[in-house]
């Protein structure tokens, strides 16, 4: 499915799917896609499904619409395309895209012995790989000494940012490697605040051992240069450099050397890595040190800005699309608990408003089946609660020695009378041989009656519905196997990976899609597992297995 | 003599459909039943009833070609449709016959002996 994400802008995160025809893009709410900023026209565009595939028009818009940085009054999209509406940038993608074809008619993998000639000459491992960008021979010409010297920051720069999702994080190793490789005093690193528009700094260091009074100032002239011009800029000596007037904020504040790169991305800068030697002002013009920055390390510093700004991107898009997800699935949680508390609010007032008819009447049994309809509700948001609470937090099951027996025949007995209502045989096939488990007794009734509660659900109104609990065991096993058989309508093969996903239900109002994600997790937190068989109109088993090695070292008396 | 007129409920919810049957019942009308929208269609083709009440929830898979048996059945059998939740944007249905959940009894109940009277 085709679908626009927003990369930036003040609708960051959002994902617009492009299902249907003439989808237009604009401010006001009658467009499908609304966006929240200013610089975007009532309506701006159009997304228009065609034959060829999804073109996007500009409806006259005031300030056009752009597509991989380039105006258009009309384009065909292509996945990966960067699509810019006033400040909202958009990231195409299209899961159907013809353009992507499939190479495995293109490439075949054969043995070795099919290709005529081909031997492996050498092969070279990745640490000896590592070796071309080992600390330059003194002996090497200091050419290639600076070459392998660059390509060395380059490479530990590659690495650098290759290996966080954490903008922080990344930038911060960014300014231990500059420091590592350049004498600067300090530095710091303003990412482009996409609200304000302005520079905001996001990251700083200062050299070990290098005193610096007061917070670090840095001059809005070398910053506004680099950012107009995007160009990073190195200044040999401030008080010499022709660019720079001496009343400027460079000289003022103390700055001797400064190097400033922009941080050019893909789709735009993403801010400036700033670096200076500092001098206290009232020495500055009596100081004369040799120079610490060459136009060597300006290069070199324009290349990290490039790559840290590739990283910046990527760590952002990554963010905006986790917290995309994250709201997709907080509100599609909240949407499905609204929809289960707002079916258990209608029974409750459907209950109460029987008990009302029947007290205005003077009915009694009016008043009995409204109680009946409160209570079962009652129970039903209860149950609810807590396998929420259940299901929302890590806790260890209370092992304790206990008798499976009777936690299974404690659960055949509470469900009998509804078994019984609902015309379904429930039987209990009692093992007498069984030694003590350890498990928690509480938990394991409430997993054992989700299973059969949908067990019967399963079978209710087949002929000769029947549910039946046992136990398979076998002394030096790892796990004693609780099984719920059911002649119930079984489950579709499609289904069966989906059951003990939350919020699936097949029960309509009356299941919440809790109790089976709820009771893998029980079954799970005791070091065991459900698994479950079935044949669609033949039937389930579910097997609860519970481990036994825990039990080695109770009491293995048989009950009695 | 003449029968009262019937009230076809479609709606998942056995709650429901019990304080429905039970009040109705005792203001003189007759009540068909039905979990989901497909036996609910056969019962509103077979029984032509005066009202039918649709839980919008009733329709488990989602088929909108049934809701639209369902609109069409109603309007052959000059039969008063209510709709109970949500229902698609391109259907429509006269003003004050669809009621949002969660609703009151009361309302509604007042709202089908209206419409089972006015048929009547």
């Amino acid at each position: 499915m085709a679908t626009l994400f927003v990369m930036q802008g003040r609708d960051k995160g959002k994902r617009f799917d492009l299902r249907g025809d003439d989808i237009t893009v604009g401010r006001d709410s009658s467009n499908r896609i609304q966006l929240n900023d200013s610089e975007v026209s009532r309506r701006h565009a159009e997304v228009r499904r065609t034959p060829e595939g999804i073109v996007l028009a500009d409806l006259a818009s005031s300030n056009g619409t752009f597509v991989n940085l380039e105006k258009i009054d009309q384009r065909l999209l292509k996945n990966g395309d960067r699509v810019q509406i006033g400040r909202t940038l958009f990231l195409f993608t299209d899961a159907d895209d013809r353009s992507s074809v499939n190479l495995a008619h293109d490439i075949d993998i054969v043995g070795l012995g099919n290709v005529e000639g081909s031997r492996i000459l050498k092969s070279v491992s990745h640490e000896s790989g590592s070796q071309l960008f080992a600390p330059p021979d003194p002996a090497e010409s200091p050419w290639l000494a600076r070459a392998r010297s660059n390509l060395q920051v380059m490479y530990r720069t590659a690495l650098a940012v290759s290996h966080t999702l954490d903008i922080d994080q990344l930038l911060s190793r960014i300014l231990d490697l500059i420091f590592e490789w350049v004498e600067a005093d300090r530095g710091c690193i303003m990412l482009v605040d996409h609200e304000t528009e302005e520079l905001a700094p996001t990251a700083s260091r200062n050299r070990k051992g290098v005193r610096v009074d007061g917070k670090l100032s840095i001059s809005r002239t070398i910053l506004d240069y680099v950012m107009q011009h995007k160009e990073g800029v190195l200044t040999s000596d401030a008080r010499d450099d022709q660019r720079w007037n001496p009343e400027g904020s460079i000289v003022k504040l103390g700055v001797r050397e400064a190097i400033c790169v922009p941080m050019q991305g893909r789709y735009g800068i993403v801010g400036v890595i700033y670096i200076d030697t500092y001098t206290p002002p009232g020495q500055i013009l009596q100081q004369r040190a040799p120079n610490k920055f060459s136009e060597e390390h300006l290069k070199l510093m324009v290349a990290i800005g490039h790559q840290a700004a590739l990283a910046v991107e990527d760590t952002s898009y990554y963010s905006a699309m986790v917290q995309a997800e994250r709201l997709a699935a907080m509100g599609q949680t909240i949407a499905t608990l609204s929809h289960h508390i707002k079916n258990i609010l209608q029974g409750i007032r459907g209950g109460s408003y029987l008990i009302e008819e029947g007290l205005k009447e003077e009915d009694n049994e009016v008043v009995r089946r409204g109680w009946r309809i409160v209570d079962k509700n009652q129970e039903r948001i209860s149950n609810l609660v807590m396998d929420m609470l259940t299901f929302s937090k890590d806790r260890e099951p209370e092992l304790v020695p206990a008798d499976l027996n009777e936690t299974l025949a404690d659960v055949v007995e509470l469900m009998q009378a509804r078994a019984v209502e609902a015309q379904v045989q429930l039987v209990f096939q009692r093992r007498d041989d069984l030694p003590q488990f350890q498990f928690d007794p509480d938990l394991l009734h409430k997993v054992v009656l989700n299973v059969v509660t949908n067990a019967m659900n399963a079978c209710e109104k087949r002929e000769a519905a029947r549910v039946e609990v046992s136990v398979e065991y076998e002394p030096g096993e790892r796990f004693v196997h609780i099984v719920v058989a059911d002649n119930g309508e079984g489950i579709a093969a499609e289904d069966l990976t989906r059951i003990f996903s939350v919020f699936e239900s097949k029960k309509g109002s009356r299941g919440t899609g809790l109790g089976l994600p709820v009771s893998q997790k029980i079954m799970r937190e005791h070091g065991g597992d459900i698994r479950v068989e079935s044949t669609p109109a033949v039937g389930s088993r579910f097997y609860l297995e519970l481990p036994t090695g825990v039990s080695a070292a109770v009491n293995q008396t048989l009950l009695p | 003599m003449t029968r009262s007129p019937s009230v076809l409920i479609v709606e998942p919810s056995a709650d429901e459909r019990e304080v429905l049957r039970t009040v109705l019942e005792r203001r003189g009308l007759r009540i068909w039943e039905a979990a989901g929208v497909e036996r609910g269609l056969e019962l509103a083709r077979k029984h032509h009833p005066e009202v039918i009440v649709l839980d919008a929830d009733a329709n488990r898979s989602g088929n909108e070609s049934i809701q639209a048996e369902f609109d069409a059945t109603s309007t052959d059998q000059h039969s008063s449709l209510i709709v109970l939740g949500r229902i698609s944007r391109d259907r429509s249905l006269p003003a004050g016959q669809v009621i949002a959940k969660p609703y009151h009894f009361g309302p509604l109940i007042h709202k089908i002996e209206q419409l089972a009277g006015k048929a009547a």
